[in-house]
């Protein structure tokens, strides 16, 4: 599996946008759209779970080129919380139920567009990182508070 | 690198958000995402788990520790 590229992310961006799934991209993908200097190996959305939006998901995903087998494609319309696919062109996480963040809907509300991209408000990759409260998020979140701070004063001014 | 509440950001960290900021975003993707082969959690194509909490279990009874996935 290769590096996810930034023509895939245009390829995620227009085809999720072509089915109207409604999604944000969390962690450190999100933060990295939003200018975070740092380093990941996948992609992380935040799906809404509707049985419409995941449909929609399912479609838009097998368009992209991820082999999803009956089974699968019924997993992302139920919207089990956590879906991981390696099984298509990057890797990608489908969180359904993010840890720190209790409805879509708000943080639908606070998201952030860069170039097109929904991502979450740096406040809610935080959230759900401080909540999720792993190893590798522990040591990293001092630099991350630190840029969504920078990025706060960057677009107050 | 640890980092009180109340104290200011080392300055390096300032000057590498500064320098993301100048470039394109194109050019953050190619420096930010990389790939390298994570044992177990890379050797299957599909896994989904009913909570994220399942998730977080499953990684910390399955995973080297070393990945990083288990909660402090």
């Amino acid at each position: 599996m290769a590096a996810f590229e930034y023509r895939q992310a245009l390829e995620i961006r227009d085809t999720l946008s072509r089915y109207g799934v409604r999604y944000l991209f969390i962690g450190k993908s999100g933060a990295i759209l939003l200018g975070f200097p740092d380093t990941t190996q996948d992609a992380d959305l935040f799906v809404e779970k509707t049985s419409t939006n995941g449909r929609a998901l399912a479609t838009a995903l097998v368009d992209l080129g991820f082999a999803l087998t009956a089974g699968e494609a019924q997993d992302i319309e139920r919207g089990r919380d956590f879906v991981q696919l390696k099984n298509g062109p990057f890797d990608l996480d489908l969180v359904f139920a993010p840890d720190g963040i209790e409805r879509f809907e708000d943080a639908w509300a606070r998201r952030v567009d860069v170039e097109g991209f929904p991502v979450c408000h740096p406040d809610d990759i935080i959230a759900s990182k401080v909540a999720a409260n792993r190893v590798k998020d522990r040591e990293s979140l001092p630099r991350l508070q630190a840029f969504r701070d920078y990025w706060k004063a960057r677009h107050r001014a | 690198m640890l980092v009180g509440v109340g104290d200011l950001p080392p300055r390096e960290w300032i000057e590498e958000f500064e320098a993301a900021a100048r470039r394109s975003l194109e050019t953050r993707f190619r420096y930010a995402f990389i790939h390298t082969y994570k044992p177990v959690l890379d050797d299957a194509p599909y896994r989904a788990f009913d909570s994220t909490s399942a998730y977080r279990d499953w990684c910390e009874a399955n995973l080297p520790s070393w990945l990083g996935y288990g909660r402090v």
